[in-house]
């Protein structure tokens, strides 16, 4: 399983360790231009929504838009910097929800409480799950959801 | 599409991933943003998606740099509504040897055929 902690697993924080309820808050990040190009050229997806700002004048937000998936790989990296690394941690899965546009030039962070706990019969990983807020500069909710992940139990 | 260095690196620098200690690693959130683009390259025309709206994702198995995926989707419902209407479409993410990577649901917006 992959492991994106800056620590070995020996050091990181395991199932044991996390506490229901626990909070975290990530910093914050503009999302550019730039990112939303960059982001277009890495997945392929050049919807007029992310890439037209002609067309996007017309539109039901008046111009381009963050994709929906860039909104969540960034917010995915922003906690990670909010948090300590769990132990041999990788994602098992998520329900996200796009409640709004992330616009150019507006600044995100996100807002998380541990929500559940549910440790496996044998000795495998855990799982623990994550209620996530992204909120952008005026506190407005962009994006929420929760992320389901396998963390690895002391001595595990 | 063949997983390579330069999409971990470029997705690394965009959303701050943490490079991982297994350099052939690829991050959980990779192969889901790489089949956004997939679906373009097919001979069917795009859906016009007004706005993503949500989803369901299972990660079922961890990518590796070398891997060959490709992404399979299907029109599981379909809801008519006043500005367009609301898909839910069923993505498949296979590897090489066939294995489902990840799998999910979309939930999207999609624009009702202009008015002659």
């Amino acid at each position: 399983m992959l492991c994106y902690g800056l620590v070995s697993a020996g050091e990181a924080v395991h199932f044991e360790d996390i506490r229901v309820g626990e909070e975290y808050t990530s910093p914050a990040r503009t999302v550019t231009e730039a990112d939303i190009v960059i982001f277009a050229g890495l997945s392929g997806d050049y919807n007029v929504l992310h890439t037209d700002a002609e067309y996007m004048k017309a539109s039901l937000f008046g111009e381009r838009i963050a994709h929906g998936l860039l909104g969540l790989s960034i917010q995915q990296g922003l906690l990670a910097r909010g948090m300590p690394a769990w132990a041999g941690e990788s994602l098992g899965g998520l329900r996200w929800k796009l409640k709004g546009p992330i616009k150019i030039g507006d600044t995100i962070h996100v807002r998380a409480r541990v929500a559940a706990k549910k440790a496996a019969a044998g000795p495998g990983p855990g799982v623990v799950t994550i209620a996530r807020t992204v909120l952008n500069q005026r506190g407005e909710v962009v994006q929420e959801g929760e992320t389901e992940h396998a963390v690895q139990r002391r001595g595990g | 599409m063949t997983l390579t260095e330069a999409h971990v690196a470029l997705f690394a620098g965009v959303a701050e991933t943490r490079r991982a200690l297994d350099p052939g690693a690829v991050p959980d959130l990779l192969p889901l943003c790489l089949s956004s683009g997939l679906g373009w390259r097919v001979p069917q025309p795009p859906l016009v998606v007004l706005a993503f709206m949500g989803f369901e994702w299972r990660f079922l198995q961890p990518a590796r740099i070398g891997d060959t995926i490709r992404s399979r989707s299907r029109t599981l419902t379909k809801r008519p509504m006043r500005e367009g209407g609301i898909i839910v479409e069923g993505r498949e993410i296979l590897n090489q040897r066939g294995e489902i990577v990840q799998s999910g649901r979309l939930t999207l917006l999609v624009a009702r055929r202009p008015r002659p």
